[in-house]
């Protein structure tokens, strides 16, 4: 019973999002660009500085994103992915590329604790996020805390899975093996993927 | 370790999604893989869910934005987007060599580097084409076979993945056809064999250098550069 009502509004939810998507695509629909700015901009911005990029960047890269959004918004295929999970592919993307451009100073801001991102968003809270976001999020919190912790690690700080083990402590092999078991629990619980 | 089988280690598919694979080499063969491999596009599709609701659960900072919706589309009608039918233009300008079976994020990549395909001779009905080298020795560089030529008996000094496109290969009792990727390790010795039924060609990413066990091979492999 609970589980209906969830999944409905799931779907409707998710639908609302890429019906904004898709006006903004079709009739340049500057009202429902303003609506998916409110939810998604602090958002995007919340995320990258988890990543460790720096306030003022984090503004700079958070508003081509945005604008990438706004121009590209034609090119989003609902029958492809959510709207929530296109956006995501491009502020990672946009994310890359300001990564490439600065490899070298990167590198050597690591080790200023100044610059240490807060620490990851608990999974249980996440519990309560609505649309898709809220069956990956319980699939997340039902997984065993040492997968989870990998899994989340890697998105909210944008570490590879060999960094993961090197600020955990962990052989890389234990990384890889949780990687696998999370990945396998993950299939089960979502069913199907995509 | 080696995972003998046609897709890669899942931590590869979350480096992919998350971004901490950033080098461009390495996502153009992993982007060209997940264009190829139904298994591989489900597994990232899942994880880019999961990237998605991660960040719909990202606590905005307090305090708010700098700028607004209105920011944003003043900066579009204000800019002169010149650069987007640039790459249009670009596009036309290098088509896929030789009809060439590229997937797009393959050629996209030829295309940002304004680079077309150079095959050289690697071997008797090999030939390969280097399409790129990092600061540390990687390459990513494409090879085509011959019917049913052999790549003589070698190991790795480092990691090495290699993607069909074209045809297929065996390694031992393994076919590996369009889409699936193998993926070897330092230690991991391959005899590797392209099937009888046609030519075949692959994108391969490799990290240290080829250790073949024939001296010869060695001496030769100053030549062809891999």
């Amino acid at each position: 019973m609970t589980q209906f009502t969830e999944r409905a509004g799931t779907a409707s939810e998710a639908s609302l999002l890429a019906s904004r998507l898709e006006r903004i695509g079709r009739q340049r629909d500057r009202e429902a660009f303003r609506e998916l700015f409110d939810r998604f901009a602090p958002r995007i911005r919340a995320f990258l500085a988890s990543r460790g990029v720096a306030p003022a960047v984090a503004d700079d890269l958070t508003q081509e994103v945005m604008l990438t959004i706004w121009r590209r918004a034609e090119s989003y295929d609902r029958s492809k992915a959510a709207a929530s999970t296109w956006i995501f592919t491009i502020a990672r993307n946009r994310h890359i590329d300001h990564y490439r451009k600065n490899q070298r100073a990167r590198a050597l801001d690591e080790d200023d604790p100044q610059l240490q991102p807060d620490p990851a968003p608990a999974a249980d809270r996440l519990v309560e996020q609505s649309q898709d976001a809220g069956r990956v999020a319980r699939a997340l919190s039902e997984l065993p805390a040492d997968q989870r912790d990998i899994i989340e690690l890697a998105f909210s700080r944008g570490w590879s899975h060999s960094e993961i083990a090197e600020n955990l402590a962990l052989p890389l092999g234990t990384v890889k093996s949780r990687i696998r078991l999370a990945m396998a629990r993950l299939k089960m619980s979502l069913g199907e993927w995509s | 370790m080696s995972q003998r089988g046609h897709t890669l280690d899942d931590s590869w598919y979350l480096d992919y999604a998350t971004g901490a694979l950033a080098e461009e080499a390495y996502r153009t063969l992993l982007a060209s893989h997940v264009e190829l491999s139904g298994e591989a596009r489900e597994r990232v599709a899942a994880l880019e869910r999961v990237g998605a609701a991660l960040l719909q659960s990202a606590e905005a900072a307090p305090g708010t934005l700098g700028f607004d919706a209105e920011t944003i589309m003043a900066r579009d009608d204000s800019a002169d987007r010149g650069s987007e039918p640039q790459e249009a233009i670009d596009r036309a300008k290098h088509p896929a060599s030789d009809d060439l079976p590229f997937p797009s994020a393959l050629q996209e990549f030829l295309d940002r580097r304004r680079q077309s395909v150079r095959w050289g001779y690697l071997g008797p009905g090999l030939r390969k084409a280097i399409l790129w080298r990092g600061e540390t020795g990687e390459r990513l560089w494409l090879l085509r076979a011959q019917p049913g030529m052999s790549i003589p008996h070698h190991g790795h000094k480092g990691a090495e993945l290699t993607l069909v496109l074209k045809g297929s290969f065996w390694d031992a009792d393994q076919q590996y056809r369009p889409g699936d990727v193998e993926e070897a390790y330092p230690g991991v010795e391959h005899d590797i064999r392209i099937d009888s039924d046609g030519e075949c060609i692959c994108l391969a990413l490799t990290e240290g250098r080829l250790r073949f066990e024939n001296p010869l091979l060695q001496a030769f492999q100053l030549f062809t550069g891999l």
